[in-house]
């Protein structure tokens, strides 16, 4: 079977103006403007089977939307290929807008004065849905969605959990297949976080939609999907099941106490510390290996703990530890 | 490929949100008043109680005023210009770029609608009352008013593309303030939109001849008050065609490069 997306060294740079400073910069900027070229995505290769859900990450900068803005035609590439669906999307604007849907967390594709309902009517007719399939998706998107509570509000003054859900729903109302979720729960609260992934969940699996994934939200990634393709500085670092870096760097938990007195040695069976500040120490432990509760008994069994957090792996620390401990004896190394 | 219902859609949706903003059309249709009678007087002391100035009479002079401040009306109630450079500013149109539409198109669609709404609504009721009471020079077969419909609504594709044009301009370019300029200055002067193009020197004369501007305001406007007339009428719709097809294709060549180097902030 052909994937449904192929990405094929793909590359962006961005040209940007530089800025001269002083009068003088000034004047030569008139006449003579000097740019700085930054790689977005410097070379990136990954295919995706028709129905797979995929979680996109990397660090802040790493490129993420950058590639998501190829795949959907809005940027040009500098080079390399991409093909979605069998179309060129750049080449193809029009064609391609019609078999996928995309959400940019951090803005709407909603008109911005347009009660809610209106702009769900004008998409409606913008990709000449038929009016059964609409009140079918609409009932479907309500129910799981609860929008309408919110649909005769006008789009500016929804809250942002709100807006969200009416931005995927507006970006399912034409039955794409292949969904592009750019930070689809960014702000969002653990409830309405919760229920995204359970509707994203919940069409992947219905409707067979392909599903690109970016976030920078471990949770999202590890409830919703099996395969992960990780970047960084515009490359392709990891690709593969998400277990195998959830198995040996996803376990791995921070336990931060403030004690009462500062410059201990505190030898701790299945913990590290890696870190201390005045007081307070940063502790690595493997949750398979010993509990928090554990760690904490055999510190207070010698020390006075003031306070203690316990810190859940963010993506960027995992990359952040992949990148420290390579990948060369991941059992799955990086595919290309 | 062209599917006329989606376009519609937009008409449709601009028509109404021009209903929203009522209190734009009031103060539109105040400003267009003050415009009229601004010039009125201008031309009336101008013509000094003479009968003829520069070969035309004060009444189709005044007349001239009139239809040229109706047209302002028409050509001024879209603001694709403005629209377009916020999109651009924004960063929105890309979104825009991801739907199954033809973007030029859709805001031309979107013009006629919020342009119908103002007609309708403001300009008609308007301009019936003032051809009605004012002593003006109305044509007086129907075959003129005809032409006169035709020519207005040609010029207004003509303004259309070229105001689009200008708009993308943003895209390249980042103060985008001397566009503006240059193009209102050319909307309002070499249209024959405020003095008719037989009172310019002739060298102007000659320049605004030779650009696509005099099809938005001056052609309409003459054949109206019988300036151009007979197979004259012909001609000038002929040179309005060929500037709506030079225009549009100037449009669509900016349109092209535009499209090809979206930025897109954030994200
Ligand atoms: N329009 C642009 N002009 C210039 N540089 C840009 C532009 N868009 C993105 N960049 C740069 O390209 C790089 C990648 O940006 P991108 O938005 O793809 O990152 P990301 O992976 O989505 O990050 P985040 O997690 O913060 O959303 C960044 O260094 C960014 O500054
Ligand atoms: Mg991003």
């Amino acid at each position: 079977m052909v994937p449904i997306i192929e990405v094929e060294h793909l590359m962006k740079d961005f040209k940007i103006a530089k800025r001269e400073t002083g009068f003088a910069g000034a004047i030569r900027s008139l006449v003579k403007r000097e740019f700085i070229t930054k790689e977005a995505v410097k070379d990136i290769s990954f295919t995706i089977e028709e129905g797979e859900m995929v979680g996109y990450i990397g660090p802040n900068g790493a490129g993420k939307s950058t590639t998501i803005k190829m795949l959907t035609g809005i940027l040009v590439p500098s080079g390399g290929s991409v093909r979605v669906n069998g179309i060129i999307p750049y080449e193809n604007r029009q064609k391609n807008a019609k078999n996928i849907g995309v959400v940019f967390g951090q803005r709407t594709q909603l008109w911005w004065d347009l009660p809610t309902i209106e702009s769900f009517e004008l998409l409606k007719e913008i990709y000449q849905v038929s009016n059964e399939r609409y009140e079918e998706n609409m009932a479907t998107f309500t129910d799981i969605l609860g929008l309408d509570e919110f649909l005769d509000t006008p789009v500016r003054q929804l809250s942002l959990g709100q807006r969200m859900r009416a931005d995927i729903a507006a970006s399912l109302l034409h039955d794409p297949p292949i969904l592009f979720l750019d930070e689809p729960t960014i702000g969002l609260d653990v409830v309405a976080k919760e229920k995204m992934r359970t509707f994203i969940k919940e069409i992947n699996k219905e409707r067979n939609i392909t599903v690109i994934l970016t976030t920078h939200d471990m949770e999202d990634i590890e409830k919703l999907c099996k395969r992960m393709v990780l970047i960084d500085h515009g490359q392709k670092v990891y690709d593969g099941e998400i277990s195998v870096v959830k198995d040996r760097f996803g376990k791995i938990r921070t336990l931060v106490v403030d004690l009462e007195e500062s410059d201990c040695i505190l030898q701790l069976s299945g913990g590290k510390v890696f870190k201390e500040e005045g007081n307070r120490y940063w502790i690595h432990f493997n949750r398979d290996e010993v509990s928090a509760s554990e760690l904490i008994a055999q510190i207070t069994s010698t020390h006075n703990i003031k306070d203690l957090t316990v810190e859940e792996p963010e993506i960027e620390s995992i990359i952040s530890r992949i990148y420290q401990e390579g990948f060369q004896d991941l059992p799955n190394p990086v595919k290309v | 490929m062209f599917n006329y219902r989606v376009y519609w859609t937009f008409t449709k949706k601009s028509f109404l949100r021009s209903s929203v903003y009522r209190f734009d059309v009031w103060s539109r249709l105040g400003s267009n008043i003050i415009f009229l009678l601004m010039w009125g007087s201008i031309w009336t002391a101008l013509y000094a109680g003479r009968e003829e100035a520069g070969g035309v009479g004060f009444e189709a002079m005044l007349t001239y005023i009139v239809v040229s401040q109706f047209l302002t009306g028409v050509n001024g109630a879209g603001t694709p210009l403005w629209e377009i450079q916020e999109k651009v500013r924004t960063g929105d149109i890309a979104l825009e770029l991801m739907r199954p539409f033809d973007i030029p198109l859709r805001y031309l669609f979107a013009d006629i609608g919020s342009v119908a709404f103002y007609i309708v609504t403001a300009l008609l009721p308007l301009y019936t009352v003032l051809f009605i009471f004012m002593d003006l020079a109305l044509p007086t077969d129907w075959l003129t008013w005809l032409y006169f419909v035709v020519a207005s609504i040609i010029g207004f594709m003509i303004r259309y593309c070229i105001e689009m044009s200008f708009g993308l301009l943003t895209f390249f370019l980042v103060e985008t303030g001397g566009i503006e300029d240059i193009f209102y200055f050319a909307m309002s002067l070499l249209s024959g939109s405020v003095i008719p193009l037989w009172f310019f020197p002739d060298w102007l004369a000659t320049i605004a001849l030779y650009l696509p501007f005099q099809g938005i305001y001056y052609i309409p406007n003459a054949i109206f008050i019988g300036e151009i007339a007979g197979a004259e009428i012909l001609v000038s719709i002929g040179i309005q065609l060929f500037w709506v097809a030079v225009t549009y294709m100037t449009l669509r060549l900016i349109w092209n490069r535009a499209s090809r180097k979206v930025v897109v902030q954030g994200g």
